[in-house]
């Protein structure tokens, strides 16, 4: 594609497509994206950007960084989205970030993104970052709703009064998108334009301040190179330990305490106090100036829906019906395109791969490697793609429109009694599905405790994975009680949760829970935009990053149980003999045999395995399969695409059926009725039991460790999760399987 | 400690430290008038109308703040 530089077209996203690195040699125009949550900062930046945002995180946390560079007019401008912050002060990661990129980075300007609706304390974040000195312009954001409410904003006199340009936006509808940018590259190209205001927070403060200044000016002069000297000052004053910190020079002699004794004397406050009150009395000077609200307020649409979602009677029952939904919808709209790809990763890519393989005359390992390690591996990476785009798609459903706040809200007191937060819910619940989302949809926790926290309880949520296991067994030795049987596993998994939490709150995570302080916005409709971009990243995401790492660990488990190459017997395999060394660690829970340990190890992949490795293992492989006659190449070909039609359609269904829950389904395998009456010899009804309950406790998955990894940016939470979930999973099969044989039970 | 529907102004916040400073950021100030409008069912947290919003907070975190009934 070429385009040339300067070229505008008339549409914004085909001058945002003009992409990166068309104009080398152009300077680039660096902005900052800063703003409330809630202010449709998100949305603006994905009406900009588009497709063009590169998602990462910042380093060493988990927050999300967003970045795009694009050309625009000619310019090239690099966008950064920094997180949603209601403040700078010095106490969520959020702020400290957004603090820390602003001071020193220093962008060339900062589009200060401002809901409307919700002036006076969006202004309060304006104020601070006006106090850092850099250019800022301001998108007065869902402008459509606050007039729609009968607010009247002096735009005008907004500008006056801050020095800055003003811009009304409705990112949801691309409104004033142009104007901002133009604003913008104006800004940069005549920096001289900008005359921001000093804003005076009172004669005492503001002297205080100067003196403050000065002292740092006499002292140590090369600070003023690096920091907006008013701003360092009232840091300082601040008690700021960060930034105390970080300029490394001797307070005390600046004599900070001389300069706010009076201060603080006179209002009787603390320092922080008096310069937030100072902040919110500018932000409230303004808005009281700039904005006239209409006499008589209407009740409106959020207040009408949450006298009902928040009822309390109603309350719960209406929450837990949305999360029903939500967990049927992710995973019945997704099963039948994972069925799908996993039919066609193990039947025509497979055959086609076998063919090629064959035409070439390669070694029947190197025809195993690639069909049983290399595709089989991609095809369980590709299952899991299905669900994340799911998850993620109503994941930011919920959040964007508002009811997740709601969720939050509802839940918390239940939740936060088990050490977790009211947002935890929702990965719990996710969790009996596929504990993979559910440790994607924790990023929803701004606080990283919670977050970690509530991952690492995620995995004794009972996924479906597991079910196949359970089924087998029950059908073996509990079928006259199977119902109570499976049920009891999911509420040993929910009340080991319980425990857990509480052990975890009063160990890893001693000390004060985090504050639940949140604001419960107006319920608004998410841009189908944001909606399809978010989901999308987070697809390409797994696929890319976490695909590597399961791929690599699936052709690694082949290694396992197919080398040395040519054993006859399964148990003379690498996996064979790893689990002859693990068998006696088991011994007391009641199936010690090389087996049961290797069909457990082979189950990290997915806990699933277990069921097919103990196949394989117990059962001689049937024959059957290689003397079915192979379909031809353009059968596949309309197979595939028959087939997926197929699968659309069961996905819609499966939409409207409300009371299948197909990701539950315990359909029954023939294949699996042999192995049954193998088990049934190995194994008594209570080592049998001892078994499902270690497969339900025992490691994470593999998938699961690399999305914990992914979300954490490091192993170290994976590594707490694996350690803690081996012990109890030994403890707990150990205390049924000895107790029950105390008891006189199975025995 | 307010009920659902009542209003105040609020005359001193007792909290300290981050907790003090979050709940200032988010406008909760001395002078300020705030309305409790809901519970949750479960009995916490609290949703109550501030500078024009709604916040929702733990008893534990409203516990400090006092306020002056204002009918």
């Amino acid at each position: 594609m070429s385009v040339e530089c300067g070229v505008r077209d008339a549409e914004l996203q085909a001058e945002v497509a003009a992409g990166i690195n068309l104009c080398e040699g152009k300077t680039t125009i660096t902005i900052a994206v800063a703003g409330n949550p809630n202010s449709g900062k998100s949305t603006l930046i994905n009406a900009i950007a588009g497709t063009r945002l590169h998602v990462g995180n910042w380093p060493g946390v988990t927050v999300e960084k967003k970045e795009a560079v694009f050309e625009y007019e000619g310019k090239r401008i690099r966008l950064v989205d920094l997180p949603g912050t209601y403040s700078l002060s010095p106490y969520t990661q959020e702020e400290i970030i957004t603090r820390d990129y602003l001071v020193h980075e220093m962008p060339d300007m900062i589009i200060d993104v401002v809901d409307a609706t919700n002036l006076e304390r969006n202004l309060y974040l304006t104020v601070q970052l006006l106090e850092l000195e850099i250019p800022v312009v301001m998108a007065l954001n869902i402008y459509d709703e606050a007039e729609k409410k009968g607010y009247a904003i002096d735009t005008k006199a907004i500008e006056e009064t801050l020095g800055i340009k003003v811009v009304p936006t409705v990112a949801t509808r691309k409104n004033g998108l142009h104007d901002l940018l133009k604003a913008a590259i104006n800004l940069a190209e005549d920096p001289a334009s900008h005359h921001p205001k000093t804003l005076n927070y009172g004669g005492d403060i503001e002297s205080a301040a100067k003196f403050v200044e000065k002292q740092m000016k006499n002292a140590y002069p090369s600070l003023a190179e690096k920091y907006p000297l008013r701003w360092l000052a009232f840091k300082l004053m601040e008690e700021d330990e960060g930034v105390r910190g970080e300029i490394n020079v001797r307070i005390d002699a600046l004599q900070i305490e001389d300069a706010v004794r009076h201060l603080k004397k006179a209002h009787e406050e603390d320092m922080e106090s008096i310069m937030a009150d100072a902040r919110y009395a500018q932000a409230a000077g303004l808005t009281w100036e700039v904005l006239k609200r209409p006499e008589l307020r209407k009740m409106e649409l959020t207040e009408k829906i949450d006298r009902i979602a928040l009822n309390r009677f109603l309350g719960i029952p209406l929450f837990l019906a949305a999360m029903w939904f939500v967990f049927k919808l992710t995973f019945d709209v997704s099963k039948p395109f994972a069925d799908w790809l996993n039919a066609m990763t193990s039947g025509p890519f497979k055959r086609w791969a076998e063919a090629i393989v064959g035409l070439i005359h390669a070694p029947s390992w190197m025809s195993s490697l690639l069909t049983d390690g290399v595709i089989a591996g991609v095809g369980s990476v590709l299952v899991f793609v299905p669900v994340i785009f799911a998850m993620m798609f109503f994941i930011t459903f919920l959040e964007g429109s508002g009811y997740m706040a709601r969720a939050a809200f509802v839940m918390d007191r239940a939740m936060h009694a088990i050490g977790l937060h009211g947002k935890s819910f929702i990965p719990m619940l996710l969790g009996f599905g596929c504990n993979v989302p559910a440790i994607y949809a924790t990023r929803t926790l701004e606080n990283p405790r919670d977050k970690a926290l509530t991952a690492l309880l995620v995995p004794l949520m009972s996924c479906g994975a597991r079910l196949p296991v359970y089924v087998v067994f029950i059908g073996a030795f509990f079928s006259s009680h199977a119902g109570t049987v499976l049920w009891s596993l999911y509420v040993m998994g929910i009340a080991l949760a319980i425990v857990m939490g509480i052990v975890f709150k009063k160990t890893l995570f001693r000390g004060e829970a985090p504050m639940f302080i949140m604001e419960l916005p107006p319920y608004r409709m998410p841009s189908i935009k944001s909606l399809m971009i978010h989901t999308w990243e987070k697809g390409k995401h797994f696929l890319i990053k976490a695909g590597t790492y399961i791929l690599a660990v699936s052709i690694l488990v082949w290694f396992l149980l197919n080398l040395p190459w040519g054993v006859e017997n399964k148990k003379d395999s690498y996996l064979g003999q790893v689990g002859q060394v693990v068998a006696p660690v088991l011994k007391p829970l009641g199936f010690g045999n090389w087996e049961a340990a290797s069909s457990l190890m082979a189950g990290v992949i997915a806990k699933e395995i277990v069921v097919g490795t103990m196949g394989e293992i117990y059962v001689k492989q049937a024959e059957v399969e290689k003397n079915a006659e192979k379909p031809a190449i353009t059968d596949d070909i309309i197979d595939m695409g028959t087939s997926f039609v197929t699968a659309l359609r069961n996905s819609a269904e499966n939409v409207f059926s409300t009371f299948r829950i197909a990701s539950l389904s315990t359909q029954e395998d023939e294949k699996r009725v042999g192995l049954k009456s193998v088990i049934q010899g190995t194994f008594t009804s209570l080592s049998a039991y001892a078994f499902i309950v270690f497969v339900l406790l025992y490691m994470p998955c593999v998938v699961v460790a690399i999305a914990m990894r992914q979300e954490f940016g490091t192993w170290k939470w994976f590594g707490i999760a694996f350690a803690y979930q081996m012990g109890l999973a030994w403890l707990v099969a150990f205390v049924i399987y000895q107790g029950g044989k105390l008891l006189g039970i199975g025995g | 400690m307010l009920k659902p529907g009542e209003k105040g102004k609020i005359t001193k916040i007792g909290a300290i430290g981050p907790l003090k400073r979050r709940l200032m950021d988010m406008g909760v100030l001395v002078g300020e008038d705030v309305r409790v409008e809901k519970v949750a069912p479960l009995g916490d947290p609290l949703e109550v109308t501030i500078k024009h919003y709604n916040l929702s907070l733990r008893k534990r975190e409203a516990e400090g703040i006092l306020v002056e009934v204002v009918s």
